[in-house]
C-alpha cells in the first residue's frame, strides 16, 4: 500500500514536471527576438534597398531577386511599400541615403556595404531605432545590427583547388586567375585556396593574374600568359567571368582545353558545354539579397534568427550543368545563372537546415 | 540714396550670378523640409549638415586653390589619407585626440604646400602635378591601412557627429575665418593672384608664395575632411575619399568658380555643395528611382548653370 502512494505522487510529480515544462517551451519563443527588433512595427511593413552600385549586371540581378521577393511579400500581405537607392558606389553617399531612409523610417533595410566600416554608425542608429537591417554580400564590421547573411569566401577557393587538383591526377602546371588586389573578396578566395596548394607540392604555380571579374581583361591577360607558357595543365580561376576569358584566348591560339574552375557567369557555363570541359563552378547567389528582405521581415514578424547565416556554396558540374543551361535564356547574356530559390529554402536556411 | 539701400544694392551686386543658385537651394530647402518634418529639429539639422559637411570642405578646399588659378585633383586621396591616418593617430584621451587632429591637419597642410611649391616654383602644370600627387597620395592612405579598419574614440564621434549640430557650427566657423583671411595681405594676395598673377606681381605680391599658401590650406582642410569622415564613420578607409574629387570641382563650378582663377567666392561653393548633397535627400524622398535619380541630377545642375551663364551674357 505505501508503495503505490509512493508511485503515485511520483507519477504525480512526473506530470507536474512536464506540465511546467510545457510552460516554459510554449513561453520561451516569445521572450527571444531578433536583434534590434522592439515589437513596435507592425505589417504590413516598408522594406528599403541601399544599393551601393546599381550598373553592373551582378547588381541589376541582384535587385531582381530583391524586387521578386518584395512582390512575394506584398501578396502574403507582409509588404506594403519599397524604396531603392544607389549610391553609384560613393559609401559617403550611401551613409547619406540610409541616414534619409532611417529619416523616412523605413522597417527593414537591406544593405551590400561600400565600405566594411564607412557604415557602421548610421547602421548602429537605425538598429536604435529598432529598425531591421540585414546585411549581404559585402559585410559591415559592426555587430549592432539584425543579421549578416553570405557565403564563405575561403571555401570558395579551397572547393575550387581541391577540384582542380583532383581533375589534373594531383600533379601539373597551373596558373591562377584571381579579382582584383586590395579586394575582400578576392583576397579570400584566395587565401582559401593556399593552404590546399601547399598540401600538394606536385602541383606547380606558374603565375597569377589579377584582373577586375570581367572577361576582356583576363583574356588580354591569358593571351599573353599563353605565349610565355607553352604547357599548362590546369586553371584555377576565382571568380566573376575570369574563366570565360582564359576559354576564349586559349581558342584563338588553338590550346588544348585543360580542367579549369570558374563562377556561374551565363558565357563560362555556355562554353564549358560546347567545348566539352572537365571543369567546375560555384557562385555567389544573387538571390543573397532577396534572402536579406526575407530575413528582415521575418525578425519584424517576431522570429528569432541567428545573427549569422551563411549560405552553403552552390555546386554546378558535369553533372548538373545541363540544369543550368535550361535556364540560360532567364539570364541576361552578361549575367550570372544562379541557383533555384524560394521562400521555403530561406525558411530552411534560418532555421539551420 | 540711404545707407540701408546702399548696403542692399552692394549685398545683390556681389551676390550677381548667385541668386538663382540660391533661390533654388532655398526651394529645395522647402520642399525637404515639408517632405521630413524631421529636419526641423536640432537632431535633424545635425544629421543633415553631418552628411553635407565632408563635402562643403572639399569645396573649400577646391575653390581656394581654384580661385588663385590652380587646380587640385589630389583632394579626394587626401581626405582618404587623412581618415586613415585619424583612425591610426587620434588617442582616447581629449589632449591625445586634439594632438592627433593636430598632427594629422598639419601633415595635411605639409603635403598641399610641398605640392603648391612644385607647381609655383617649378612652374609644372598645376593639374599634372596633383594627379600624379593623387596616386602617391593614395598610395600612402593604403600603406597606412591596406584595408578598413582603425577606430576613433566614441566621445569624439559623439561630439563632432552625433545630435549636435557642431559641423554647421564649424562651417560658419570657417566662413568668418575667411572673411578674417581676406582683410589681410595673404588674403588679397591670394585672389589677385589668380585674377591677374602679372599685376600682382608688379604690385608687389609675392605670387608663388601666395599660390604655396593657397595649396597648404587646401591640403589642411581636404584632411581635416579626412578627420571628419573618421569620427563620423567611427573608423579609417583607403578609398573613402576618392569620390569627393569630382565632388569638390562640380560643387565649386556649380558655385561660380571659374577655372581661369580669380573669379568666384567660398560663399558659393559652399551653396554649391548644399545643391550635391541636398538632391540626394529630396530625391529619396520624392521617392524618384536609381535611373530617374541620374538624370534629374544632371538637368538640375545644367540648370542651375544654365541659369547663371545666361544672367551673367
Amino acid at each position: 500500500m505505501p508503495q503505490a502512494i509512493a508511485r503515485r505522487a511520483v507519477a504525480a510529480l512526473g506530470l507536474l514536471t512536464a506540465a511546467v515544462a510545457l510552460q516554459l517551451a510554449a513561453t520561451a519563443p516569445a521572450t527571444a527576438a531578433a536583434k534590434c527588433i522592439k515589437g513596435d512595427r507592425k505589417a504590413p511593413y516598408t522594406v528599403g534597398w541601399a544599393n551601393i552600385y546599381s550598373v553592373p549586371t551582378w547588381m541589376k540581378q541582384t535587385s531582381g531577386t530583391i524586387e521578386d521577393v518584395v512582390e512575394q511579400l506584398k501578396a502574403k500581405g507582409l509588404v506594403d511599400s519599397y524604396v531603392v537607392t544607389d549610391a553609384e558606389g560613393n559609401a559617403n553617399t550611401q551613409i547619406a541615403q540610409i541616414q534619409s531612409m532611417i529619416d523616412a523610417d523605413v522597417d527593414a533595410i537591406v544593405v551590400i556595404a561600400g565600405s566594411s566600416t564607412a557604415l557602421n554608425r548610421v547602421i548602429e542608429q537605425a538598429c536604435e531605432k529598432g529598425i531591421a537591417v540585414a546585411n549581404v554580400d559585402s559585410l559591415v564590421t559592426t555587430d549592432q545590427l539584425t543579421v549578416k547573411i553570405n557565403t564563405d569566401s575561403n571555401k570558395w577557393g579551397a572547393q575550387a583547388a581541391e577540384f582542380l587538383i583532383g581533375a589534373m591526377g594531383g600533379k601539373g602546371k597551373i596558373i591562377i586567375m584571381n579579382g582584383p588586389a586590395g579586394i575582400s573578396v578576392s583576397e579570400d578566395r584566395r587565401a582559401g585556396a593556399t593552404p590546399v596548394l601547399a598540401a600538394h607540392p606536385e602541383i606547380e604555380i606558374l603565375t597569377e593574374t589579377n584582373t577586375p571579374y570581367n572577361a576582356a581583361p583576363a583574356q588580354e591577360a591569358m593571351t599573353s600568359l599563353l605565349f610565355q607558357y607553352p604547357e599548362i595543365d590546369g586553371i584555377l580561376s576565382l571568380g566573376g567571368a575570369l574563366t570565360a576569358g582564359a576559354i576564349l584566348a586559349m581558342d584563338r591560339q588553338g590550346r588544348p582545353m585543360v580542367p579549369m574552375t570558374g563562377e556561374n557567369y551565363r558565357q563560362f557555363l555556355e562554353l564549358w558545354k560546347e567545348k566539352g570541359l572537365t571543369a567546375w563552378a560555384t557562385m555567389q547567389p544573387n538571390w543573397l539579397g532577396g534572402f536579406g528582405v526575407y530575413a528582415a521581415v521575418q525578425a519584424l514578424e517576431g522570429r528569432d534568427i541567428p545573427a549569422f547565416v551563411e549560405v552553403p556554396l552552390p555546386i554546378i558540374d558535369n553533372s548538373n550543368l545541363d540544369e543550368y543551361l535550361a535556364r540560360a535564356a532567364d539570364f541576361p547574356a552578361d549575367g550570372y545563372i544562379y541557383s533555384p530559390y524560394s521562400l521555403e529554402m530561406f525558411d530552411d536556411l534560418l532555421a539551420g537546415k | 540714396m540711404s545707407g540701408l539701400e546702399l548696403q542692399l544694392r552692394l549685398l545683390w551686386r556681389r551676390n550677381a550670378g548667385l541668386w538663382s543658385l540660391f533661390t533654388l537651394l532655398a526651394a529645395l530647402l522647402v520642399v525637404y523640409a515639408w517632405l521630413h518634418p524631421g529636419l526641423l529639429s536640432i537632431a535633424g539639422v545635425a544629421r543633415f549638415t553631418q552628411t553635407w559637411f565632408p563635402v562643403a570642405l572639399v569645396a573649400l578646399a577646391q575653390t581656394l586653390i581654384m580661385l588663385a588659378g590652380g587646380i587640385d585633383l589630389s583632394i579626394g586621396a587626401m581626405v582618404s589619407l587623412g581618415c586613415v591616418l585619424a583612425a591610426t593617430l587620434v588617442g582616447e584621451t581629449a589632449t591625445a585626440a586634439g594632438l592627433g587632429i593636430a598632427a594629422v591637419v598639419a601633415i595635411g597642410a605639409t603635403i598641399g604646400a610641398t605640392t603648391g611649391a612644385i607647381v609655383a616654383l617649378l612652374r609644372l602644370p598645376a593639374i599634372i602635378v596633383t594627379l600624379a600627387g593623387s596616386f602617391l597620395i593614395a598610395g600612402a592612405a593604403l600603406l597606412v591601412m591596406p584595408r578598413p579598419g582603425g577606430s576613433m574614440p566614441d566621445w569624439l564621434s559623439d561630439a563632432l557627429a552625433g545630435d549636435r549640430p557642431t559641423a554647421l557650427a564649424m562651417l560658419i566657423l570657417l566662413l568668418i575665418a575667411w572673411r578674417v583671411l581676406q582683410a589681410t595681405p595673404l588674403g588679397h594676395a591670394i585672389n589677385a593672384a589668380g585674377d591677374n598673377p602679372q599685376g600682382a606681381f608688379r604690385s608687389g605680391v609675392d605670387v608663388p608664395l601666395a599660390r604655396i599658401a593657397t595649396y597648404a590650406l587646401s591640403g589642411a582642410l581636404a584632411s581635416f575632411a579626412g578627420v571628419y569622415v573618421a569620427a563620423q564613420t567611427g573608423a579609417g578607409d583607403p578609398v573613402i575619399g576618392m569620390p569627393l574629387t569630382l565632388d569638390s570641382i562640380t560643387a565649386a563650378v556649380l558655385g561660380g568658380v571659374g577655372f581661369l582663377g580669380g573669379q568666384g567666392t567660398l560663399r558659393g561653393a559652399i551653396a554649391g555643395s548644399l545643391l550635391l548633397v541636398i538632391l540626394i535627400n529630396v530625391m529619396f524622398f520624392l521617392g524618384f528611382p536609381p535611373v530617374a535619380q541620374y538624370v534629374a541630377k544632371g538637368l538640375i545642375i545644367v540648370a542651375a548653370m544654365a541659369v547663371r551663364l545666361l544672367r551673367a551674357g
